[in-house]
C-alpha cells in the first residue's frame, strides 16, 4: 500500500517537474550546440540554411527553434523574465530597444572590429540605425523590409493613371477616381491595424521623431497634417473601414485597387491571384515634402543568458556574409540587409525588386525607444476613435501625445 | 512529541491522497495570487523582470491611475454587460438542451448530445476562424441569409453593441455544451419513484417540470451558476481571438485588458493591479451568491 502511494507521489511530481522543465527550454543542452529562435516563415526554413553552417563549422551544431510570430513575444518575455533565453534570437526591429533596454541583449560592440562584415557601413542607414541602443551594439540586421505601393495598372490607366501616383494629390485624385466607380468600390486601401502607416505618411510630410522630447515631436504641425491626411481616406470613403473581403480577393476584384504592403505581399499575389499577372505592379510611395518609407526587418542578437556568446557570433557572422545572403533571399524571399547583396545579379536585374531598393534607401526606422508598443498602439486607437467613432483629429491626437508623454516618464 | 509524529504518520492517507492536489494549487493558484498582489503595488516593467532592483515600490499609484483609466471603466462594464446577458442564456439554454435530451435515450438522442458537447471540446482559434467568416460583413453566412430576406448587412462585428452581442451568441454556443451535461447527469439521478407518485396524483408535464425537476436540480443549478459566472467575468477568448477588444474598446473585457497592459505594454505592475481588482469582484460576486443560497429552504 504504502509503495504504491509513494509511486503515485513520485509519479505526479515527475510529471511535474517535466511540466517546469517544457517551460524553460532555453540555452542549447551540450557545449557544441547553440540554440537559435526565429519567428514565422523565417524560423521555418532556417533550418535548411543552419546545415550548411555546420558543415562549415562542424565544432558547432544549431538548434533552431521556429516560433510563431503572434506567440514570439510573450515567449521572449518568459525568457527575460526566466533567464533562460536561447543563444541567438531574431528580433523584429521594433523590439530591439525594449529587449535592449532591460538589459537581454548581449552588447557586441567588442566583436565588431573581428567581424568587419558586421560594420554599419554594410547596412541600409535605417536597419543600421537599429543596431545600436544606448552606444552599445546589439544586434545585426539580418533582412530588411520596406513598405511601396502595390497597384492595379489596369484600373489605375481607365482613369487616367499611366504611371503610379507619385505626389500625395495625385494619390488623393487617383483614389477619387477609383472609388468614383460605383457603390463598394474604394480607391487606397489602409490598413487599420498597420502601426507604421501613419509614421510612413508623417515622414513623407517631413515629420521627424526627436527622442530627446518626452512626447517625440508628436505635437509637431507636420504630423497633425499627416494624421488629417491618413483619416481623410476614410471620411470621404476611399479607405474601407470595415474589415470586408481579404486583400487580396479584393485586389483581384478590383475593389481595392491600391494598397501598402511589403515584399512578402509579391509572392503571395503571384500565388494566390496569377491571373492578375501583368495587370499590377508596384512603385515607391508617393511623396509630400519628401519621399519615405519605412524600415522594418530583424535583426541577428544574441540573448544576455548565453554562455556561448563566440560560437552564436560565429552564427550570426556566416548568415550575414553576402553569399549567404544571397541564398536566403533566394529561398525565403525575404530582402538582404546588406547593400553589397543588392548589387548581385540575383537582386539588381529583378525589375520588381529594384522597386524595393530604391524605396529602401529612404526608408526609415522607427525611433529607438523603449515604450515604442505604447505609441504605435496608442495612435491606431485614437484613429480608430476618429474613423469610426467620428471624434474630432485635433482632440484625439492631443489626448494621444499625454499617453505617451506618461508611458515615457 | 514522538506520538504526534506517530499520529501523522497513521492518518496520512488522506494527506498523501489530496498532497499533489494541494500542491499544484499552491504553486499555480496561490502564490501567484500573493505575487500579483505584490506586484501591483511596484512599477514592474521588462526592466525589472530582467534585473530585479530596477523594481521600485510605488504604493497604490497603479491603482489610483486604473480608476481614472477610461478603457479600464469600459472593461468593467463591458464585462458586467457580458456576465449579465451571457450567463442567464447559458443556464437557460442548456437546461433546455439537457431536459429535451433527457425525454429519450435513442440514437437520434444520442448523436444530438455530441452535437451540442463539440462546441465545448473545439479549439477557439478554429471556432475564431469559422466564426470570423460567418460573422464577416461583407460576405458572411449571416449576411448573406439576411440579404435573402432583403434585410440590411449587420456590422456583426464592427460596431460595439452589435459586436459584444455576437461576441455573446458565439460564448453561449461554446459554453452550453458543458453546463448540458452537468444538467444530464443531476436529470437522470432524479428517482423515477416522484414522477410516479405524481402522476398518480394527477400532476401534469408542466407541474412536474416545475415541481419536482426544477427544484431537484438546485444543486446542480448552484453549481452551474457559480462556475459559469466566474468565466464570464473572466471572458477573455472571444474577444481576444475575434476583435482584440476593437472597435472603439467596444468588446474589451477586464481579462482582455489586463492581458493588453501586462503581456503587449509590458506594464506588468499595472496590470496586476487589474488582476487584483477582478480578483475582488469575483470574490464578492461568488460571496454573494452561497449568501443567497444559505437563505433558501431545504426540502
Amino acid at each position: 500500500m504504502f509503495t504504491k502511494v509513494g509511486l503515485s507521489i513520485l509519479a505526479s511530481v515527475m510529471v511535474l517537474s517535466t511540466m517546469l522543465a517544457g517551460c524553460s527550454n532555453g540555452s542549447g543542452d551540450d557545449e557544441k550546440t547553440i540554440s537559435v529562435w526565429a519567428m514565422g516563415e523565417e524560423g521555418k526554413k532556417l533550418n535548411e540554411i543552419a546545415k550548411k553552417f555546420e558543415d562549415e563549422h562542424p565544432e558547432i551544431k544549431v538548434d533552431v527553434q521556429a516560433i510563431p510570430w503572434e506567440n514570439a513575444h510573450d515567449k521572449l518575455l518568459t525568457a527575460v523574465a526566466s533567464q533562460k533565453g536561447p543563444d541567438v534570437v531574431q528580433l523584429g526591429t521594433t523590439w530591439v530597444s525594449e529587449f535592449a533596454d532591460a538589459g537581454a541583449l548581449v552588447d557586441l560592440s567588442e566583436h565588431v572590429k573581428d567581424h568587419p562584415e558586421f560594420a554599419k557601413e554594410n547596412y541600409f542607414e535605417g536597419a543600421a540605425k537599429t543596431m545600436e541602443y544606448d552606444g552599445k551594439i546589439v544586434g545585426i540586421p539580418w533582412y530588411v523590409e520596406t513598405r511601396v505601393l502595390f497597384y492595379r495598372k489596369d484600373l489605375l490607366e481607365q482613369v487616367g493613371y499611366t504611371n503610379a501616383p507619385s505626389t500625395w494629390v495625385e494619390l488623393k485624385d487617383a483614389s477619387q477616381k477609383l472609388a468614383d466607380r460605383g457603390d463598394n468600390y474604394y480607391g487606397f486601401d489602409i490598413d487599420r491595424n498597420d502601426q507604421i502607416m501613419p509614421f510612413i505618411f508623417a515622414w513623407q510630410n517631413d515629420f521627424e521623431f526627436d527622442e530627446e522630447k518626452q512626447n517625440l515631436n508628436l505635437d509637431s504641425p507636420a504630423f497633425t497634417e499627416a494624421i488629417q491626411y491618413y483619416t481623410s481616406f476614410f471620411e470621404e470613403g476611399l479607405s474601407s473601414t470595415s474589415e470586408g473581403i481579404d486583400i487580396v480577393q479584393a485586389f483581384k476584384d478590383g475593389v481595392k485597387p491600391m494598397f501598402v504592403s511589403g515584399p512578402w505581399m509579391v509572392n503571395i499575389l503571384n500565388e494566390q491571384a496569377p491571373d492578375l499577372k501583368d495587370k499590377w505592379s508596384i512603385a515607391i510611395l508617393p511623396k509630400k515634402e519628401q519621399v519615405a518609407s519605412s524600415i522594418g526587418g530583424s535583426n541577428f542578437s544574441i540573448f544576455s543568458s548565453s554562455e556561448k556568446v563566440e560560437k552564436s557570433i560565429e552564427f550570426i557572422s556566416f548568415m550575414n556574409e553576402v553569399d549567404t545572403q544571397i541564398e536566403w533571399f533566394e529561398m525565403s524571399n525575404t530582402l538582404p540587409s546588406r547593400v553589397e547583396a543588392w548589387e548581385e545579379p540575383e537582386l539588381k536585374d529583378n525589375e520588381m525588386l529594384a522597386t524595393f531598393g530604391e524605396q529602401l534607401k529612404t526608408a526609415k526606422s522607427t525611433p529607438q525607444i523603449e515604450n515604442w508598443e505604447v505609441v504605435g498602439q496608442e495612435l491606431l486607437n485614437a484613429i480608430e476613435q476618429i474613423t469610426v467613432g467620428g471624434a474630432d483629429v485635433e482632440k484625439q491626437l492631443e489626448k494621444y501625445r499625454s499617453e505617451v508623454k506618461e508611458a515615457r516618464e | 512529541m514522538g506520538s504526534g509524529v506517530k499520529r501523522i504518520y497513521h492518518k496520512r492517507h488522506p494527506y498523501l491522497f489530496i498532497g499533489p492536489a494541494v500542491l499544484i494549487l499552491l504553486v499555480f493558484s496561490i502564490v501567484p495570487i500573493f505575487v500579483a498582489f505584490f506586484i501591483s503595488f511596484t512599477d514592474l516593467d521588462l526592466k525589472g523582470l530582467a534585473n530585479w532592483s530596477n523594481i521600485s515600490f510605488i504604493g497604490l499609484e497603479n491603482y489610483h491611475e486604473l480608476f481614472r483609466d477610461d478603457v479600464f471603466h469600459k472593461s468593467i462594464f463591458n464585462t458586467v454587460f457580458y456576465a449579465g446577458i451571457g450567463v442567464p442564456l447559458v443556464i437557460i439554454c442548456s437546461l433546455s438542451i439537457a431536459l429535451l435530451l433527457n425525454y429519450g435515450s435513442n440514437l437520434l438522442f444520442k448523436v444530438f448530445r455530441g452535437v451540442y458537447y463539440m462546441p465545448s471540446i473545439t479549439n477557439i482559434i478554429a471556432i475564431a476562424v469559422i466564426w470570423g467568416y460567418l460573422y464577416n460583413t461583407e460576405y458572411g453566412l449571416f449576411n448573406y441569409l439576411l440579404s435573402l430576406l432583403d434585410a440590411d448587412k449587420i456590422p456583426w462585428l464592427e460596431e460595439p453593441t452589435i459586436a459584444k452581442l455576437s461576441l455573446i451568441l458565439l460564448a453561449v454556443w461554446k459554453g452550453v455544451g458543458i453546463n448540458m451535461i452537468i444538467f444530464l447527469a443531476a436529470l437522470q439521478g432524479i428517482p423515477k419513484s416522484y414522477y410516479e407518485a405524481a402522476k398518480i396524483d394527477g400532476a401534469n408535464r408542466f407541474q412536474m417540470l416545475f415541481r419536482i425537476t426544477i427544484p431537484l436540480l438546485r444543486y446542480a443549478t448552484f453549481f452551474v451558476t457559480i462556475t459559469t459566472l466566474i468565466g464570464w467575468l473572466q471572458f477573455f477568448e472571444e474577444p481576444f481571438v475575434m476583435t482584440q477588444g476593437g472597435p472603439l474598446n467596444g468588446t474589451i473585457s477586464m481579462a482582455l485588458f489586463i492581458y493588453q497592459k501586462g503581456f503587449q505594454f509590458s506594464q506588468f505592475g499595472y496590470a496586476a493591479a487589474g488582476s487584483f481588482v477582478l480578483f475582488i469582484f469575483i470574490i464578492v460576486v461568488t460571496l454573494v451568491q452561497f449568501k443567497i443560497r444559505k437563505s433558501d429552504t431545504e426540502y
